[in-house]
């Protein structure tokens, strides 16, 4: 089960957000997309996941096309995502939230059992099951998102900013987890903002910037690359970058705040 | 102590038939985040289909009930189908709003089509001989509400908490996002929730009209029952609808049994502006974050096409010949819908403003017509003031009700607001039925003079359209200007993001309570003119209808176009004058009107004309981004 991008824009209203994206993720395999806020990763997300139609382009899921079908039949197939900020149903108890998840549910592909695995890894969820979700600490919410994205026994998950607003101990956790599905035979597409702890987990990696895909290649090659590391894991020539093009911002800045005389002081 | 029992008896009563009103605006409201002001019509149509089936063709109750109910709840998934859910992911939701209400008008207009004006009262189901239980009597069809509502609240309950379906349609409640993501089919669902609200109107209409005159608008009064009842309880959880719909219940019976039946409606409605204005979200808070939040967010954003200002002097010019020339040719019939098209225009300036600009939506506009026009009448039959001082002090009241209304829903925002002002417009209406010895109760007040200033009457229709238009240019032309410049941009801010506004500098109270004030004052003098043209004003030419009736000229001929609402007063008021023969459906046609505007046309008439006129090189249209 692969899944397959070809050429794919797509945005809200008249204005294309994502341009021309072309991407692969394989079986078993972790891809990650790293960019900054505001670069398309969500949007790609939703697009594949179908809460975005594309403008043009074609999603290929194992060679079929599917980017006309709605979310649910892509889910039936087992994209399964878990989007940015959790989106729990937040009055509703864990196990209602679980059984939501799985409305719809195929069993025998790799993800079945999977979920069982994984609610051993956090025992917390296993143990409130009769609490409310809305209730829960973010990163118990972020597993109870990710186990409810399980809980269709998907072949592919997408993770939209699992790491977000979570404490460094935690985001370790989420890391292993990721790394421990796609030992279970799961697809993974992260997309990331802290790139270097998710460059270190996937298999390879795809940056995009302005809704462009600007460089892809595996990991490891993209983990040392100087253009990512300056830009994405702040490290190397950050302090001479700022130079030039930070102070003319400065500038203008003022002059936009106070007038002329602040150029000119 | 028995009367007390019998009372309260009857409060749980009236308070089942609400609680079940409120409970489909729950249901609608939690699934979609819309209220759903069509949910009385379903009441009406399907007791009125009973009445045919069992009263006209001697079909047996049951049969008639459930065939009844059968054809409603399709009729509901038709709407739902066709408008309802369409609309949910077009529009904003003032604008599902008006279409709902829109949807409801179609309704009565169908009613009044099909079975006229006329009353009608369908038997009791199980006789009417009163069983007595010790010393207390109670009506058997009193037992029928309050089993039927016991029903169908558990039997709801039991869907929702215990069954697949019902906890899909929770997830919609919840996130309707998450729920897709999860593979719910959430348009079906909400599809499903507006039907089911539909069946649950039908049957509570069906057990409540043996004991109520069913009448066309009868619909009406029961979706602003229950709406009413739903805000007090608390929109957004199901125990809320049902505690709001008793406490409503209880407070009417006791209200008409201990103070006067005038006044129990202004006690039901001070108890829910109370409610609003220290906990908006109603008696009981559900555990979940509210709903209304998330969708207050405009959803559409579209450009108001603008005409320059060198364009709109010559058109307006043009306009303005054009109409001096009325009174030479159109006959008096013709004339005297102009004039009133042209009064409800002066108020419709000032409820443009509030609601095209400000982005506030008043449900209470006749209010203030109705307090200008008694209160300047009143001071000329009664205390043979002169006219003109009159007219200001109806304004100064008007004004004086606005800022204090204004002052107190200052913190509501969209559909809190609405609702609000809504009250505000009921209250007035009791207040000029139940204070009859001022202002001659129901059957209004007679024998007010035609408008004379300094000895020069304006007693013909031609002086009084001449007055009228010279108003109307007056107050256009200041108010277009006011609009074009910062207090109109403020609007729009406040309108777009009150808390961005502010940031910037924009005094949002100050701008908010003027523009109140200003809207207050125009509907203000639009009643006293109203009142002078008749010679005559009863509380149902300036009561809760005609306040809905100005919205839907709004929205007919465009928000936030300011010309635009004169094409919608002109089309509901001088169509039905044309075409006589066809006043009957007049209700049904603005009616559909108004939803399809709603719809289809968010910029209305008037907006989507200007669209349509190919954009010449003498004219630049300021495009500007608003949610329509």
């Amino acid at each position: 089960m692969s899944l397959e991008l070809r050429n794919v824009s797509a945005g809200y209203g008249t204005g294309a957000v994502l341009h021309d994206i072309s991407l692969r993720v394989a079986p078993g395999e972790i891809v990650t997309l790293i960019g900054a806020n505001g670069a398309g990763k969500s949007t790609l997300a939703k697009t594949i996941s179908g809460l975005m139609t594309p403008m043009s382009g074609e999603i290929l899921w194992d060679g079929v096309p599917i980017h006309a079908l709605p979310t649910a039949l892509r889910l039936q197939r087992g994209i399964a995502h878990v989007p940015e900020g959790r989106q729990l149903f937040a009055g509703m108890r864990v196990e209602e939230n679980l059984a939501l998840g799985a409305s719809i549910c195929d069993q025998g592909r790799p993800g079945a059992g999977v979920l069982e695995e994984a609610l051993r890894l956090f025992p917390v969820l296993a143990e409130r099951m009769a609490d409310t979700a809305g209730n829960f600490s973010g990163g118990q919410q972020q597993m109870l998102a990710i186990a409810r994205g399980l809980r269709a026994s998907p072949r592919l998950l997408i993770l939209d900013e699992p790491s977000l607003g979570l404490s460094p101990k935690l985001v370790a956790e989420i890391f292993a987890l990721i790394r421990f599905l796609r030992d279970r035979g799961l697809s993974i597409l992260l997309a990331e903002q802290n790139a270097r702890a998710a460059l270190a987990v996937a298999d390879r990696g795809a940056v995009i910037e302005n809704g462009r895909i600007v460089m892809e290649g595996p990991a490891a090659v993209l983990l040392h690359a100087p253009d990512i590391a300056e830009r994405y894991l702040g490290v190397g020539v950050a302090a001479t970058a700022d130079s030039g093009e930070v102070t003319r911002m400065a500038a203008r800045l003022r002059a936009c705040v106070w007038g002329d005389a602040g150029v000119a002081g | 102590m028995n009367t007390l029992v019998q009372i309260v008896l009857g409060g749980v009563l009236q308070g089942s038939i609400y609680a079940l009103l409120a409970l489909g605006f729950s249901l609608v409201f939690r699934v979609t985040g819309v209220i759903n002001l069509a949910q009385g019509g379903f009441c009406t149509l399907g007791a009125l289909l009973v009445y045919s089936m069992h009263v006209d063709w001697g079909m047996a109750t049951l049969p008639s009930a459930l065939i009844a109910m059968l054809v409603t709840t399709l009729l509901a998934a038709v709407v739902g189908r066709v408008a309802f859910v369409p609309g949910l992911s077009r529009l904003t939701n003032s604008n599902m709003l008006m279409m709902t209400a829109g949807v409801l008008t179609m309704f009565e207009g169908l009613v009044l089509v099909v079975w006229g004006s006329q009353p009608y009262a369908l038997p009791p189901f199980s006789g009417e001989r009163p069983w007595k239980l010790g010393s207390i009597l109670i009506q058997p069809q009193g037992v029928w509400v309050i089993g039927v509502a016991g029903i169908i609240i558990v039997a709801l309950g039991w869907m929702l908490m215990r069954t697949r379906l019902g906890q899909s349609l929770r997830a919609c409640a919840e996130n309707p996002m998450a729920a897709r993501l999860v593979g719910v089919n959430v348009p079906r669902l909400q599809l499903f929730a507006f039907a089911l609200a539909g069946a649950i109107g039908a049957v509570a209409g069906i057990v409540v009209a043996p004991a109520i005159a069913l009448e066309f608008d009868t619909g009406r009064l029961l979706t602003i029952s229950g709406f009413i009842a739903v805000a007090i309880g608390g929109i957004a959880s199901f125990p809320g609808a049902i505690a709001g719909g008793l406490l409503l219940g209880l407070v009417n019976q006791l209200g008409t049994a201990y103070v006067s039946s005038l006044f129990s409606a202004a006690l039901s409605l001070g108890l829910l502006l109370i409610v609003l204005i220290f906990r908006p979200a109603g008696l009981i808070r559900s555990g979940v974050v509210r709903r209304a939040d998330v969708r207050e967010e405009a959803r559409v954003w579209a450009h108001v096409t603008r005409i320059s200002s060198s364009n709109a002097w010559r058109w307006g010019g043009l306009a303005v010949l054009l109409a001096l020339s009325a009174p030479f040719v159109l006959d008096d019939g013709l004339l005297g819908a102009l004039i009133i098209t042209l009064i409800l225009f002066l108020t419709l300036i000032g409820q443009d403003m509030l609601m095209g600009y400000a982005g506030q939506i008043s449900l209470g506009q006749a209010g203030f017509m109705a307090l200008g026009g008694y209160t300047s009448s009143y001071l000329i039959t009664a205390q043979d003031w002169n006219a003109v001082p009159a007219i200001l002090a109806g304004m100064a009241s008007s004004l004086v009700a606005s800022l204090v209304l204004a002052a107190v829903t200052l913190r509501l925002r969209g559909l809190y607001m609405a609702l609000a002002t809504m009250a505000f417009g009921l209250l007035v209406d009791s207040c000029t039925v139940g204070f009859d010895d001022i202002t001659g109760g129901p059957s209004g007040m007679v024998g007010i003079p035609s408008l004379s200033v300094q000895g020069f009457d304006f007693d013909t229709p031609a002086r009084m359209y001449f007055l009228v238009l010279a108003l109307v240019v007056l107050v256009l032309i200041s108010v277009a200007g006011a609009m074009r410049a910062g207090f109109g941009r403020a609007l729009l801010a406040i309108r777009t993001d009150p808390l961005a506004a502010a940031a910037l500098g924009v005094n949002v109270v100050g701008c908010k309570m003027a523009a109140f004030a200003i809207s207050a004052l125009l509907a203000s003098l639009s009643g006293s003119l109203y009142a002078f043209h008749f010679h005559f004003l009863s509380p149902e030419m300036v009561g809760a209808p005609r306040s809905l009736e100005l919205v839907s000229m709004l929205i007919i001929g465009g928000e936030g176009t300011l010309i635009g609402p004169l094409f919608g007063a002109a089309l509901i008021t001088i169509l039905p004058t044309l075409f006589q023969p066809l006043a009957i459906f007049k209700t049904l046609a603005s009616g559909a009107l108004l939803a399809g505007c709603a719809l289809y046309l968010p910029q209305g008439i008037f907006g989507t004309l200007l669209r349509l006129v190919p954009q010449t090189k003498g004219r630049k249209p300021m495009a500007r981004e608003q949610a329509a």
